[in-house]
């Protein structure tokens, strides 16, 4: 994306004391409640030092209010995060796929829906950064994975102004909105990455986006076929307080993994299975009042998948709407489903490849 | 110590209002309905009453599926050759 019209970026001038930084940074309101790196200006230009590219670049476009991120923004932002230099080629691909309208990050973050942008990262890259693909997968305890995802939220609020309560209207918040990102397990993985899947040439890394509703564990310790593990991953994505025609993120355990793929079951497989049975009835959707004439059509009309089955409401309108694949500790019969944003298809996943330009 | 704002550096953007409507009696009505949960049953009882009250006469109805996002440029430019006002409203 071309460099738009910009003001130079502000400097402000602060006492020589680290601790007074910090608490400048609060009353300046840059936190997201939480205490940040104060955005020294050497830090800010190690980081712009990953990526080769003018820094008034822009890489995002708001287009509720007109605001742009420049790559000098987001470095700005990822400084204050805690992220290393390394760690910036990752949140650039985010938000060059976050950009595309079918995304729609200003949606999923205005909403009281309370959606987070999820990041799964994909491919060697992830290794290269020390990222985590394993135990405690969403958190807490690695660097790159907490500071990449809170840098995504940094930018929301201060680059976007997306800030909570005033245009972000969530009604219970998200506790990925402090930060929500993950690596890809590759360690014991049967199926193809994503990264692979994806279509990127062999080698390249990926990033994908995820408008994130929530985090839903879904325990068995007691299912020993793919059937049983995947029909207790179905029965939550199917809950009523989640259906919708949404997306779906599915990351198995590596315990609920090698049932699965002892079997022999490819991840297309898994795809069609959950999307049979991830489904209530119409008469249930009804009884609850989430029954839509709109959305059965939708679902049921020309473009059907032959899996939709009539009388039924599925999640998500056809198998490949569910990213399903590895992710956290060996030990653990607990794999998790994370919905989409709200009532719909208002925001869909997006990919893009991690490019080191420096 | 010197920091960077980590705000965006775009120049705040100019925002104008439609000049206002001298009367709406007799006033061409569009509406537009944003996909959200009973909108367009809202938006066409608002438009009866301006039926009722002000004699105004109902266009059009375009609808946009994201309400998210502001309406598609070429929906705005068609339907305001159509009417005089256009009832919507706001999504997130």
């Amino acid at each position: 994306m071309p460099a738009a019209a910009t003001t130079s970026p502000r400097i402000h001038e602060v006492p020589d004391d680290l601790l007074a930084a910090i608490d400048y940074c609060y009353e300046q309101g840059w936190t997201d409640g939480l205490p940040v790196i104060p955005p020294v200006v050497d830090r800010v230009k190690a980081m712009l030092a990953a990526d080769a590219r003018p820094a008034e670049t822009v890489i995002a476009h708001h287009p509720a209010t007109g605001l742009d991120l420049s790559l000098h923004a987001a470095a700005v932002n990822a400084v204050m995060a805690g992220c290393l230099p390394e760690y910036f080629p990752v949140l650039v691909a985010a938000f060059e796929a976050m950009d595309r309208p079918e995304f729609n990050f200003h949606g999923s973050t205005a909403s009281t829906g309370g959606s987070a942008p999820l990041l799964v990262v994909s491919g060697p890259y992830a290794d290269e950064i020390g990222m985590n693909s394993d135990v405690n997968l969403f958190g807490p305890g690695n660097r790159a994975n907490g500071t990449i995802g809170r840098a995504v939220r940094l930018i929301l609020r201060n680059v976007f102004q997306m800030l909570p309560g005033i245009s972000d209207k969530s009604t219970q918040g998200n506790p990925g909105k402090y930060s929500f990102c993950i690596a890809e397990r590759s360690r014991g993985n049967p199926w193809p990455l994503l990264c692979e899947t994806q279509g990127y040439a062999k080698g390249t890394s990926s990033v994908t986006v995820f408008a994130g509703g929530g985090f839903c564990n879904v325990e068995n310790h007691g299912g020993n076929t793919p059937e049983q593990v995947l029909g207790s991953v179905a029965d939550a994505m199917a809950n009523y307080g989640c259906i919708t025609l949404g997306q779906s993120v599915v990351i198995l355990a590596p315990e609920h993994m090698q049932i699965i793929a002892a079997a022999g079951w490819t991840r297309e497989q898994a795809q069609d299975f959950l999307f049979a049975h991830a489904r209530r009835s119409v008469d249930g959707m009804k009884g609850v009042g989430k029954y839509r004439d709109r959305e059965y059509d939708t679902q049921h009309g020309e473009a059907a998948h032959a899996l939709a089955a009539t009388g039924f409401v599925h999640r998500g309108l056809r198998p490949d709407d569910i990213l399903i694949t590895l992710g956290g500790g060996d030990a653990g019969g607990h794999s998790c489903f994370i919905p989409s944003w709200s009532r719909g298809r208002g925001s869909i996943m997006q990919h893009a490849a991690i490019t080191n330009r420096k | 110590m010197q920091l960077y704002s980590p705000l965006s550096t775009t120049p705040k953007r100019k925002a104008f209002r439609a000049p206002p409507l001298a009367s709406i009696d007799g006033l061409r009505i569009g509406v537009l309905e944003n996909g959200k949960l009973n909108a367009e049953e809202m938006l066409n009882e608002v438009a009866a009453l301006f039926v009722e009250r002000n004699g105004c006469t109902v266009r059009t109805l375009a609808s946009k599926s994201n309400a998210s996002a502001p309406a598609p440029s070429n929906t705005l430019v068609q339907v305001a050759q159509e009417v005089d006002f256009l009832l919507t409203g706001l999504g997130d």
